[in-house]
């Protein structure tokens, strides 16, 4: 049995759906991002597992216990507010101390746990201080202080950092998973931010519309996403899809028709027969663009577009082309010679190419040989 | 399970809506019921229809008090916003601690408790002693007994109206105006607007959701007007209104039939009649700023 | 050339004119309260020829006053009726409504917005229709010429409410639920949570009521009628009457007594009161 269970849970808002059916299990120490476009029902998910929200539907239990009927307070979760949700009339002190005193925690306890805490947080010198007297990061570290005093068994974060500049996102960033490293405890954060996501989390959990896309390790949803969301939601920037049309299958491959292709394509992705119209996905780090007179290598995806702009980042510059149909394409491309505004042909090898149907199911071929 | 749930919320609001049932609703119905009956608060009530609200309409003290009432309100609201928007401008145009010591001592007359309003104009007001008939006297000209003097007995109450309420209407004023973005200002003196201009077609439009609170507000605590005249010419439950009835009002009127006359039946008649008055004038109100924001 | 000049002049005509206004109107407002004190400390029974009370002559005459009036008349009892009578008003208005307000503000029960509803339209119900029928139940109740009569029924306060409301939906959600994760009661978030973080309009509804209670002049006179329940108002009121035969220095100083507190709260709380009126204006 797992540590977390989140089983069939479902919640609506009136006639909004906000979570279907949703099925999850949690290991004791995971770092688990929730990841999605806001309103995908992310934080309400984190809402019913420390018991803010209650489930129309289905359970959570923790170490085998249901908790559906237990209060907030008394399932050994803490949870960190986006907005902080510091009492702004309390000092440090007695923000990070409120759950304590109010469980009438022995003095000189509520003195040792306040201490420690502080003392990972580095907020030792910062404690006398009121909120407003903080900045945005060290508000975010008392914040932090409140959930650890409280020793749960599940840390909470709700999009804690999107308060916060990008230079100490990303600092608060390493600060969280060097917390995770030391506490050893579990953590479930949600966020909206798909780079945070890949960088924090042992497992991703993607979700759309309430309902769960894909759950895996960053690399494995990158490589292999699940549909046609996952695709496009991980990875920036996002992934490029072709509009297709299947001419022919067999058992080991498929023969496509593609926008701004010139003639069928051969995937060896098997047992497509009966599919008619498909999408191709390819990652634009997968693209490359042909030099002048260069032909694309056989076998391999080809088409031509019109470039529109190109971002010159120094490290690495985007395309951005855009297909006669009307498709933007992405190709990244290392830092090579000027590109105009002309026509250009692109190519991808056959082996990064991601089938999807029209439903945004991913195809992975009978065979396997998808990936 | 549902009702356990919900249980602390309505303890908490339990009290304050346990005394607001018993202390405001309730009187309300029980008003309207008294209002049909001819009661004295000894011998049972017996219901007498309409017959209350026919007596109040057709006694002369109604009359008295509603024409009071009438030209007491025509004056002191606009005159009182008027003061008040004055002072409001007048103070905006100070800063730091001048715009402070204005405002502070405009707001003095608000502070006191009204009935001391009129019982100090009372002594402003006297005959002999008084400072205005010590003023007078400056010029050489006669002692005047301004609150036994028909003619003047109003105008006497519209002043000190005026000196109390102006202070609370100008810090009202004074926040609407703060609220006004100074770039408005800046964009109309760029187009080449004065002063004056500024204030008529800035200043005044955008104070319109503040004064329309200001008018309804000074309207509706107008029509009860009761404090100020009932100390100015030395009330009690029997005599009352001053010389001629020049200051009886209607909440006055409805006291003495209550409270003098011993019948409750009438003063709560009299009391729904008020109402009535002052539900119409709100409503009436409200009329206008549609009509006018339409228009 | 000439725009130049108009420039340079018209500011200081504008200058002077507003400074004349201002003072003029400063002196209007002020002045009653200046001469009340000035009658009450000079020398009585001097003519107004020749002591026009324009400013105060002597200390020991106004003080003797006090004295006099202290030690012959109900006063000092008038005082000690008001004082309670303020305090118990603000207290419990304090109580009652903040705990509703918690709950109208920050919470949803079933049936909350028809109740909330109705308390709002109170504040449109003029005082005249109510009074009668409320002096009659309290009668009924035997409370008159009674602390309770002269407090209870005031304590329902449908604008107290309305302004705590209006404060307590500003504070964030975040807040309460992160209290509830802390730990806390329905109570403890009320009383340690929502309470501290509304002092504010909680000093300046005790301010206001504070006001309105000390001049509260009609229902007094109504349920207090008997000379150990008299308010300061009553007393004030009893020496302005047509048949006292007190002195003008008597009375105004009568009236002095009845305005030092509101004045005093006014000095230290000259913000708060002004904020506060501000407040009922703009956002009501």
């Amino acid at each position: 049995m797992a540590f977390l269970e989140i089983s069939s849970v479902s919640k609506s808002f009136g006639a909004v759906k906000v979570l279907d059916d949703i099925t999850l299990e949690i290991e004791r120490g995971e770092f688990v991002v929730f990841v999605g476009p806001s309103g995908c029902g992310k934080s309400t998910l984190l809402r019913m597992i420390t018991g803010l929200d209650s489930p129309n539907s289905g359970t959570v239990s923790i170490e085998g216990k249901v908790m559906n009927d237990i209060e907030p307070a008394k399932r050994g979760t803490a949870m960190v507010f986006q907005s902080y949700a510091l009492y702004p009339h309390m000092s440090a002190y007695d923000n990070v101390s409120f759950g304590l005193r109010m469980a009438h925690t022995a003095k000189t306890l509520i003195r040792q746990r306040v201490d420690a805490a502080a003392a990972i947080l580095r907020l030792d010198k910062l404690l006398h201080r009121r909120p407003r007297e903080l900045s945005g990061g060290q508000k975010q570290r008392v914040a932090i202080g409140r959930a650890i005093v409280r020793e749960p068994r599940v840390f909470l974060f709700d999009e804690p950092l999107s308060n916060l500049d990008a230079e100490l996102r990303v600092q608060m960033r390493a600060e969280l998973i060097e917390l995770h490293r030391r506490l050893d405890v579990t953590m479930i954060y949600v966020t909206h931010d798909q780079i945070e996501a890949m960088t924090m989390a042992d497992r991703m959990v993607v979700l759309n519309a309430g309902r769960m896309q894909q759950v895996g390790r960053p690399l494995d949803l990158y490589d292999d996403p699940d549909n046609r969301f996952v695709a496009g939601f991980v990875g920036s920037p996002r992934m490029n899809f072709l509009a297709g049309e299947v001419v022919g299958a067999d058992a080991t491959s498929t023969r496509l028709l593609h926008a701004g292709g010139t003639g069928p394509l051969t995937l060896p992705i098997g047992g497509l027969q009966g599919q008619l119209k498909v999408e191709i996905g390819v990652r634009p780090d997968h693209l490359r663009i042909l030099a002048d007179g260069e032909d694309p290598p056989p076998a391999a995806i080809a088409f031509t577009g019109r470039v529109t702009f190109v971002e010159e980042l120094g490290n690495v510059t985007y395309v951005h082309i855009v297909l006669d149909d009307g498709t933007p394409i992405v190709v990244g491309a290392g830092r090579g010679p000027r590109i105009g505004t002309d026509d250009v042909r692109i190519t991808a090898p056959v082996g990064h190419a991601l089938l999807f149907a029209q439903d945004g199911c991913r195809l992975r071929g009978r065979n396997g040989t998808g990936k | 399970m549902h009702l356990r749930r919900h249980l602390p919320h309505y303890l908490m609001i339990a009290p304050f809506m346990l005394l607001f049932a018993i202390f405001f609703l309730f009187p309300i119905l029980s008003g309207f019921y008294y209002s049909f009956n001819d009661w004295n608060a000894v011998q049972p009530a017996k219901f007498v229809g309409l017959a209350n609200y026919q007596k109040i309409i057709a006694s002369r003290d109604f009359a008295r008090s509603m024409w009071n009432l009438g030209t007491y309100i025509v004056i002191t609201v606009p005159l009182g916003i008027l003061v008040a928007l004055g002072l409001a401008l007048l103070v905006d145009n100070f800063t730091g601690r001048w715009a402070h010591v204005f405002r502070g001592a405009y707001f003095l007359p608000v502070v006191l408790p009204s009935f001391l309003a009129a019982t100090i104009w009372r002594w402003i007001y006297a005959p002999n002693f008084g400072l205005l008939n010590m003023m007078l006297g400056w010029f050489g000209m006669p002692s005047v007994n301004f609150l036994n003097n028909t003619g003047s007995m109003i105008y006497c109450l519209i002043a000190v109206d005026v000196w109390a309420s102006a202070g609370f209407n100008m810090i009202i004023l004074l926040a609407g105006l703060k609220n006004i973005p100074t770039e408005l200002y800046e964009a109309a003196r760029l187009d080449g607007a004065s002063k004056w201009q500024q204030i008529i077609h800035i200043t005044i439009p955008m104070l319109g959701p503040v004064l329309f609170f200001v008018v309804t507000y000074g309207l509706i605590s107008a029509m009860q007007v009761f404090d100020k005249p009932w100390l100015l010419t030395g009330s009690s439950f029997t005599t009352y209104g001053g010389r001629g009835n020049a200051l009886l009002f209607p909440v006055m009127d409805m006291m003495g039939r209550g409270f003098g006359a011993v019948k409750f039946g009438e003063a709560a008649a009299y009391g729904f009649l008020l109402t009535l008055a002052i539900v119409m004038v709100t409503a009436l109100m409200f009329v206008l700023r549609s009509w006018s924001d339409r228009r | 050339m000439t725009a130049k000049r108009a420039s340079a002049t018209s500011p200081t005509i504008w200058t002077v004119l507003k400074w004349t206004v201002a003072i003029l109107a400063a002196v209007i407002a002020v002045f009653p309260v200046w001469w009340m004190i000035n009658v009450v400390f000079s020398e009585p029974g001097q003519p107004v020829s020749i002591n026009p009370r324009l400013w105060p002559t002597s200390l020991t005459a106004g003080l003797q006053t006090v004295h006099v009036i202290f030690a012959e008349t109900a006063y000092l009892h008038a005082y000690m009726v008001s004082v309670c009578y303020s305090v118990l008003t603000i207290a419990g208005v304090l109580l009652f409504g903040s705990a509703a307000a918690f709950e109208f503000a920050l919470f949803d029960f079933p049936g909350r917005r028809i109740i909330f509803g109705i308390v709002m339209l109170a504040l449109m119900v003029p005082t005249a229709v109510t009074i009668i029928p409320t002096y009659l139940l309290t009668a009924d109740l035997g409370w008159l010429n009674s602390m309770q009569g002269l407090v209870v029924p005031g304590l329902a306060s449908a604008f107290g409410l309305f302004m705590l409301v209006q404060f307590m939906r500003a504070i964030p959600a975040d807040m309460i639920e992160a209290a509830r994760l802390d730990g806390a009661s329905h109570l403890q978030i009320y009383w340690h949570v929502v309470l501290p973080l509304c002092r504010n309009a909680m000093v300046t509804l005790a301010i206001l009521t504070f006001m309105q209670t000390w001049g509260n002049y009609m229902w007094p006179l109504l349920v207090g009628t008997s000379p150990d329940m008299y308010t300061v108002g009553q007393i004030v009121g009893m020496f302005n009457s047509p048949l006292s035969h007190q002195t003008v220095e008597v009375v105004m100083t009568a009236n002095l007594l009845a305005a030092v507190p509101p004045l005093i709260f006014y000095l230290l709380f000259q913000r708060k009161i002004v904020e506060g009126i501000a407040m009922s204006g703009t956002k009501g």
